[in-house]
């Protein structure tokens, strides 16, 4: 296919897929100045290699992508090359238009046939990634290939088909990503990684789903192997984190337990109490009274 | 019924076991809680997370195995793992998180200690080697370069004083983590004054020593309520998980060694007086009055094959690792042994007995062209077991052994149970179920409770079944490759260190 953008509220081609921005192909014979200063925006923005080697930077740090391989740049990171240099080679690209919440996850639109709790899942791993670079994984290269041929053929369907593959698109990313950051080999190690996500967003409302996806292992698989290594279930093991953490919180005085029962994800200070009576024999306040620092 | 609850406070996470009076296992449970590595040196655990995993194992355990079955619950014993040091504030409450035994960070400290003759004294009067893995240097590293948290403690406690501390409110250190500290003369049974002056302390900072038989008070009430347990259930100090696997073990008595391997190792023996070492290589920990454990511990254990097999196994299934290291075993079993003098020094991780050097790293040693990698495989298992030969070699010089007993999760594959009996030329026994540290923990709340006489006398009820015969050929081959190793093991002192802070200088972050 030859070189094209399509950009939303200027092509007639993109008119059903609001969520889709801007979408193309550049094949670029000479290197060129200023032709891709590092810009921000709003959506999400995949670029995949299909020719040469380009030197890009994202979030200032350079990387450097070969054919094959993919670069996913999240809403708000500064993406671009140095001095605006265009390299030699060929890649395609789709800016999605994807709702950030106030967390930073990702989550769909409407548009999308994923689930609540697995564009959850996504989301979590797209933002959690710390490599934006995508090795090897031309099936990235073909499902935009078959967007193109969709949007320009418009042959009965066409709009299901495309934002089934616009799904499909994120569900590749997500997967290729946690295979990436987790070799198959070591549990103990993804584990860990696991157990540190589940720490720093603790009043996230954690679905197994969502953490099977961030270890890169299906729920019945994931939930063996939780079991086996920890002794608890997924949600009983992080139930136990909610708990470690609440203790601290509570010999602090100047949290309320409200303010601590929604920070270590119970939904509220109610299920906090039942949870932390159950477990310990007494009330978290009862609890606070008894061990409050330097009383 | 009446039955024994015994507690396991261990590196991994918390194990728990019901048995009833005869020592036969009920249930069990066990609970992870993970370790923190916030610097290369450093090893911490949470210690709130360690007791609400213990309270709700064993909450889990009493609901499924005890109270359905109307058990009583005579007694609850604690052991734990050796080493820990968590400074608590005058509330106390934790200031941070605990220090465990792998924490390294006060090397430098333990380095300039060891060749002192103060150093020297220090090791004689507490029985713990100078080591980063001793309280007494974590502490002295906090006082001086944890000035603010070292300020603030109002005490310096183990994890397992911690836990009973959160349970009944008694502030207590047995006997036998508290030998391990490098803090308590092993002799007097007291804490050791220049060892406290050393790390700047006095007693008012420490729990008080408790015999392993002390009773440490009573449950809370709220406690009581959510385990469903009745005000007199006892709650039994206990021990450590080195002097309680040697005591399960039944290791009491002449011409007795046990060898455990889990991630990591030790060579223990256990006798009514200390091993005296000018080099420092032996460790003396207390179990009770007059009653030594001692021996040597190794980091490179089960853990150094886990490494092997995460690198060059194969994964037919994610994450399956067991299915890996059980096919390398079998395709090890069909090398000859000696692995056709491929030898392979474990030290992936540094070393502690008998070279005590931890600036140690592995090695593959003679290879040539006709060399697979099955041979590797092997070379690898046996290197991991020469190891262990040449602690027990050393505690050859000072103790007759003349039978063996192993525990421990990669000890106790018969593969390398053989290897050991062939090495060591000993008849080697084991249990068939792994539960060494907490059989120990069983005999020693027995003992307390009157069923047996006296700790000797429980010991002696011990019945290993399993044995494995040496073979007196397979001895020799071993042997004749050990006089290598050993070498190997000294040779290497210079590049050992230099390798090491190369490794350092280039390491990417």
């Amino acid at each position: 296919m030859n070189q094209f953008v399509l950009q939303h509220g200027k092509s007639a081609e993109l008119l059903l897929f609001p969520h889709i921005l801007e979408v193309g192909i550049r094949k670029n014979g000479a290197i060129q100045l200023n032709a891709f200063p590092a810009t921000v925006t709003q959506c999400l923005r995949i670029y995949y290699i299909m020719d040469g080697r380009f030197e890009w930077l994202v979030d200032q740090q350079p990387y450097i992508f070969y054919p094959g391989d993919a670069a996913l740049i999240l809403p708000g990171t500064p993406f671009g090359s140095d001095n605006g240099v265009l390299e030699i080679g060929s890649f395609s690209w789709i800016h999605l238009n994807i709702q950030q919440l106030d967390n930073g996850h990702l989550q769909p639109g409407a548009w999308s046939g994923l689930s609540e709790s697995e564009s959850a899942a996504l989301g979590k791993i797209l933002s959690l990634n710390g490599s934006p670079v995508i090795s090897k994984c031309p099936e990235i290269g073909k499902i935009l290939r078959c967007i193109h041929t969709e949007l320009f053929g418009n042959e009965v369907g066409y709009q299901a088909s495309i934002n089934h593959q616009v799904d499909e698109l994120l569900i590749q990313i997500g997967r290729k990503m946690t295979r990436q950051s987790h070799s198959a080999r070591d549990f103990p190690k993804s584990f860990m990684k696991l157990e540190a996500a589940l720490r720093q967003d603790l009043a996230h409302q954690w679905t197994v789903e969502e953490m099977a996806a961030l270890v890169g292992m299906g729920t019945t698989l994931f939930n063996e192997r939780v079991k086996s290594y920890s002794g608890f279930s997924p949600i009983n093991y992080l139930i136990n984190i909610r708990i470690s953490e609440a203790i601290k919180l509570l010999k602090r005085p100047e949290i309320t337990v409200t303010d601590i029962a929604l920070d270590t994800g119970f939904y509220s200070s109610q299920h906090f109490s039942t949870t932390f009576k159950k477990l310990t024999g007494y009330r978290p306040s009862e609890f606070r009274k008894n061990h409050l620092r330097n009383k | 019924m009446k039955c024994i609850i015994t507690i396991e406070l261990g590196t991994n996470g918390v194990r728990v076991f019901a048995f009833d009076l005869n020592g036969r296992v009920i249930g069990s449970m066990k609970g992870y809680f993970p370790t923190f590595h916030t610097e290369p040196d450093h090893s911490e655990q949470d210690p709130e997370q360690i007791f609400i995993t213990t309270l709700y194992v064993l909450k889990n355990l009493l609901n499924e195995h005890i109270h359905p079955k109307k058990h009583e619950v005579a007694c609850i014993c604690f052991s734990a793992s050796m080493h820990s040091v968590l400074a608590v504030d005058k509330s106390g409450n934790p200031l941070g998180n605990a220090i465990t035994w792998a924490d390294n960070r006060a090397k430098k400290d333990a380095q300039e200690l060891r060749t002192t003759a103060f150093g020297k004294k220090i090791y004689a009067a507490t029985g713990t080697p100078i080591h980063p893995m001793s309280p007494l240097l974590k502490i002295t590293w906090m006082k001086n370069r944890d000035k603010e948290r070292f300020r603030m403690a109002s005490k310096f406690l183990s994890i397992k004083s911690y836990i009973i501390h959160q349970l009944t409110g008694e502030l207590l250190m047995d006997y036998s983590i508290a030998s391990a500290t490098g803090l308590m003369n092993i002799h007097t049974l007291d804490w050791e004054a220049d060892a406290l002056k050393y790390a700047g302390i006095t007693t008012a900072r420490l729990p008080e020593l408790a015999p392993v038989f002390t009773t440490a008070g009573k449950l809370k009430k709220a406690y009581l309520q959510s385990l469903r347990l009745p005000p007199e259930t006892k709650i039994l100090i206990g021990s450590s998980d080195g002097c309680l696997a040697t005591l399960g073990d039944g290791v009491k008595g002449e011409g007795k060694a046990t060898i455990t391997i889990e991630d990591s190792g030790a060579v223990r023996v256990m006798g009514p007086s200390v091993l005296k070492d000018e080099q420092m290589r032996f460790f003396n920990y207390l179990l009770t009055e007059n009653c030594y454990v001692s021996g040597g511990p190794t980091n490179n254990g089960g853990n150094i094959f886990e490494w092997f097999s995460r690198q060059f196994g194969d994964f037919t299934n994610a994450f399956d690792i067991e299915t890996s290291m059980q096919q390398l075993m079998e395709e090890a079993s069909k090398v000859p042994l000696g692995s056709d003098g491929l030898l392979f020094l474990p030290y992936l991780l540094g070393e502690r007995a008998p070279i005590w050097n931890a600036h140690a790293r592995g090695a593959y040693f003679g290879l040539n062209i006709k060399h697979e990698r099955k041979h590797f495989i092997r070379a690898t298992i046996e290197g991991i077991l020469y190891e262990i030969y040449s602690i027990g070699k050393i505690l050859a010089e000072q103790r007759a052994i003349k039978s063996l007993s192993v525990n421990g999760s990669f000890g106790t594959i018969p593969f390398c149970t053989q290897i050991i009996a062939d090495m060591f030329n000993k008849p080697v026994k084991l249990r068939p179920q792994l539960h060494s540290v907490s059989f120990g923990a069983y005999l020693l709340s027995a003992t307390e409770m009157g069923i047996y006489k006296s700790l000797d006398a429980a010991a002696q009820t011990v019945e290993l079944p399993g044995v494995y015969k040496p073979r007196k050929q397979n001895h020799a081959v071993y042997a004749d490759y050990f006089n290598i190793f050993e070498k190997l093991s000294v040779k290497l002192f210079d590049e050992f260190e230099a390798i090491g802070s190369l490794q350092q200088k280039y390491s990417v972050k």
